[in-house]
């Protein structure tokens, strides 16, 4: 999601050409290409892809024998996730370099629209969390196949060591994953939240509330998204003090998400709003995140997490938060720049009917997990119904399982939608459908090569003022009146 | 790139400035390096634990010190515009807890190991006898105790845990 | 920012467009980015290390291991000694590695040459260094998964020890060969007059940052193995 939407974005956004390298963005999709390759030819060795589930904890991703799955399969899903880490940091410096470096005349830092800033931090974060990822897995190769033993402390079958190298520790590699694996939730998270920003300023009518704010608590979010990785380790034999201060840090997240809330929800306040499809999405999202939020502070508690872990509620917890969520993200960002994609609108009303599906149904998938959870069912189990603590929950099982379908089935209705729409859609015959305020909109409807044909727009203003003076909107390349009021 | 736009004299200056900084950089580095390998000579004779820490608290304090030389001078990164320097620098800072929380936890982990598996505990208080080599091909002169001792800890490693079961 | 900032004394300090507000070019703020990046791989490999370390009990002396020197009679230990050599090969290098920069900034072809061929030598001295100790603590039975030296209370010590140093100077190492690689790619650009017809040493200089960096990670390796 940052790789489509960071290369359509920024350089639309900021008043540039093209990325700063061209070629290096060309590299990191090769790398990404290789990368998946590799990943999906695992499924064709003979041991069978990697098993040990998508963390990859040793000492079932160390050591060769610990599950068929841990031959080829995992050293090809090592490679992979290398390959990946080479092609996600080089599009990474690109995105930072280019909103750095390329923005157009008058477009200052802070007159960059909020998915900009979203789309840099998210750079940032992926920049300095992957390589850390990188050495975690050249470490796990020289495990497997080196003989050595940095994640393999020591393993007794009948009283006697198992392993011809020990004296490791295998927390070591959570740290490293989750160093990771935390900032990653946010990789993923953080350019919703700046579409949403701007996707729901527009169609308020308003300026967006506090974006200063908005900046600090993106800020804050990517700087704290490297202090908390532990929390997803509460019961894996961590320092229980330690843990402790990870739960401080952890509970400091909620300030940043919680400003951004409120400025989400008080820029509709009061708003002119328009119901696009676009814009129900990042609605949606402001509502989903609320509510996986809310229960990431009952998680982030060790007392309550080593109760919960492992338990239908942490799945909808991170599942409405950071997959759902950001799923809304990505569609209100699809519905809202599809004219500027391709030219022509999505179909509405399938637009309509695909929102209020998928919203229901998210609710009714997760809201049922996070009871089942809180009842004691537990996460990665093959088949539940041989327990029979956890046969009571079948009937929600099912109910869940079929909305699920349902939810599934409208997202191919929205593909329908996407793809048909490229063809067929109506036709966009304004250079400015949404009347929105950013440089993107002042490029021909079906932008050439360099984006803008003649000179690049100068920018005046920063990208939020809607409803200002009496004027509806006023774009960010007109310049300052005479008599206007405050301008940014 | 700018200074080859500016006046020759500024040019000058610049220059001498420049080559300077350079020489003085280069003198502080290898003055403490030269003290850091002062500390380390020194710490050989030295057996008392808190000493040791403490000489290793300086060397570390000497070795950031030469990283600061090397990325604000030899890096040029003193010299660039402010924003510049806070955007490394910000990011650098995450590495205070990133060590601290990592370290930290080691040595939890040590102190668990050593609470709850007897046989890491065991293993920690076993030495290893100082037996003749074999094979002492490599053992002569002034230090002959200390290379038999390393001949031995080769061998010797790798039976111990079969001894032991 | 709210403030009341005025059409155009202001509009022109607060950015102008078409320049870089750190005054760089963005290849030179791709690389620094791109070190950080990499002080984030190197960073954790040594907290590893570091982390590893505190959840042992025992760790081998320094001193004991790395105490050889090339063509020193048998016997002969001289604890530090040659690592100072390949410590000080590398900050000479760095600084020849300025001068060739600062050469480049006065356009003075000859300067960078001379200074980029020292480098280059610099290098591959330091590469030399790492390849004859590799080599002998090899030979003295020391390789990833094989530790034959024993912790400095005379326990016998976990392979981690070894296992960490092979990685983490292989890794530098890698990282000093692709240094001297790029710089003889330079040396060879700037034989070949690329940069006098571009009209700056801006390759170079990004050469120099990545050169630099090498030489940073040293200094923390070499502190963290050899003196810790």
């Amino acid at each position: 999601m940052s790789g489509t939407f960071a290369n359509f974005l920024i350089p639309l956004q900021i008043g540039a050409r093209d990325m700063a390298s061209p070629f290096m963005n060309m590299l990191s999709y090769w790398f990404f290409f290789i990368a998946s390759i590799v990943m999906l030819s695992s499924l064709f060795v003979e041991t069978g892809p990697f098993s040990g589930g998508w963390t990859a904890y040793p000492p079932l991703s160390a050591l060769h024998d610990a599950s068929p799955g841990s031959k080829t399969g995992m050293d090809l899903w090592i490679i992979s996730m290398a390959l990946f880490v080479v092609s996600s940091l080089l599009g990474g410096l690109n995105y930072i370099t280019t909103i750095l470096n390329m923005r157009t005349k008058g477009m200052s830092m802070t007159r960059l629209p909020l998915t900009i800033w979203a789309l840099f931090f998210t750079a940032v974060l992926g920049v300095l969390s992957f390589p850390v990822l990188l050495s975690g897995l050249i470490l796990l190769i020289f495990d497997r196949n080196f003989g050595t033993s940095f994640y393999l402390s020591d393993i007794y079958v009948n009283g006697v060591g198992a392993l011809s190298n020990e004296g490791g520790s295998a927390i070591l590699y959570q740290h490293l994953f989750w160093f990771l694996g935390h900032p990653e939730v946010y990789i993923i998270l953080l350019p919703a939240m700046g579409m949403v920003s701007e996707i729901i300023s527009v169609n308020s009518r308003k300026p967006i509330f506090g974006y200063m704010a908005m900046l600090g608590s993106l800020f804050a979010i990517a700087i704290l998204a490297f202090l908390v990785w532990a929390h997803h380790m509460f019961v894996t034999g961590l320092n229980p003090f330690l843990g402790s201060v990870f739960v401080l840090l952890t509970l400091l997240i909620a300030i940043p998400s919680g400003i951004k809330v409120f400025n989400w929800l008080t820029t509709l306040w009061r708003g002119n709003i328009r119901f696009t499809p676009g814009m129900l999405f990042a609605i949606g999202f402001v509502s989903l995140f609320i509510s996986g939020g809310l229960t990431g502070i009952w998680l982030g508690n060790a007392a309550l997490d080593i109760y919960l872990h492992d338990s239908y509620f942490v799945v909808a917890h991170f599942h409405i938060v950071m997959g759902v969520a950001s799923m809304f993200g990505m569609f209100a960002g699809v519905y809202h720049w599809f004219p500027k994609m391709y030219g022509r609108y999505l179909n509405n009303s399938l637009g309509y009917i695909h929102f209020w599906i998928t919203l229901a149904g998210a609710y009714l998938i997760f809201w049922p997990m996070h009871y089942q959870g809180l009842a004691g069912m537990p996460r990665r189990y093959f088949d539940f119904s041989i327990w029979e603590s956890f046969k009571q929950f079948a009937e929600l099982n099912r109910f869940i399982s079929t909305v699920a379908m349902i939810v599934f089935a409208t997202q191919i209705l929205f593909l329908i939608n996407f793809f048909y729409s490229i063809f067929k859609g109506r036709k966009v015959t304004v250079l400015n459908p949404w009347e929105s305020n950013t440089l993107e909109w002042t490029t021909p409807i079906n932008p050439g090569h360099g984006n803008w044909p003649g000179e690049i727009p100068e920018v005046h203003r920063w990208p939020y003022d809607y409803g200002k003076d009496g004027h509806d909107f006023i774009t960010q390349t007109t310049p300052v009146g005479e008599d206007e009021s405050g301008t940014h | 790139m700018s200074h080859s736009h500016n006046a020759d004299a500024n040019h000058e200056a610049s220059n001498a400035a420049a080559m300077a900084e350079i020489k003085k950089v280069t003198i502080l580095l290898s003055v403490l390096t030269v003290i850091e390998l002062i500390l380390g000579f020194w710490m050989i004779g030295i057996s008392s634990a808190a000493l040791r820490l403490a000489i290793k608290g300086v060397i570390v304090i000497l070795m950031m010190a030469k990283a600061f030389y090397i990325v604000a001078y030899f890096m040029h990164l003193k010299h660039e515009v402010k924003n510049m320097i806070m955007t490394i620098i910000v990011p650098l800072s995450l590495f205070i807890w990133f060590i601290a929380a990592f370290l930290w936890d080691g040595s939890s982990f040590r102190n668990l190991r050593n609470t709850y598996n007897p046989y890491f505990k065991e293993q920690a208080g076993i030495k290893v006898e100082k037996k003749e080599a074999e094979h002492g091909a490599a053992t002569h002169g002034a230090a002959k105790h200390e290379a038999v001792k390393h001949e031995a800890g080769a061998t010797e490693a790798k039976e111990t845990p079969a001894e032991k079961h | 920012m709210s403030t009341t900032t005025t059409a155009s004394p202001n509009e022109a300090k607060l950015w102008g467009g078409g320049k870089s507000p750190f005054n760089l070019e963005y290849g030179k703020v791709m690389m620094w980015y791109f070190l950080m990046s990499d002080a984030f791989t190197f960073g954790a490999f040594l907290i590893s290390y570091g982390t590893v370390r505190f959840s042992t009990n025992g760790w081998p002396d320094s001193n004991e291991v790395f105490r050889s020197f090339p063509f020193a009679p048998e016997g002969v230990h001289a604890p530090l000694v040659f690592v100072s050599i390949m410590t000080f090969i590398l900050i000479v290098s760095s600084v020849t590695m300025v001068l060739a920069v600062h050469a480049g900034h006065n356009m003075d072809k000859k300067g960078v040459v001379r200074n980029m061929i020292l480098t280059i030598i610099g290098g591959i001295a330091f590469l030399s260094c790492q390849a004859w100790e590799w080599n002998h603590l090899f030979h003295e039975g020391a390789w990833w998964g094989s530790n034959p030296f024993l912790n400095a209370d005379g326990t016998a010590s976990s392979t981690n020890f070894t296992n960490f140093f092979f990685t983490i100077t292989g890794f530098h190492g890698f990282h000093v060969f692709s240094g001297v690689v790029i710089n003889i790619i330079m040396l060879i650009m700037t034989l070949m007059d690329k940069f006098e017809q571009r009209g700056h040493y801006l390759m170079i200089e990004k050469a120099g940052l990545y050169w630099h960096f090498v030489d940073l990670v040293w200094v923390f390796v070499f502190t963290i193995f050899y003196l810790l």
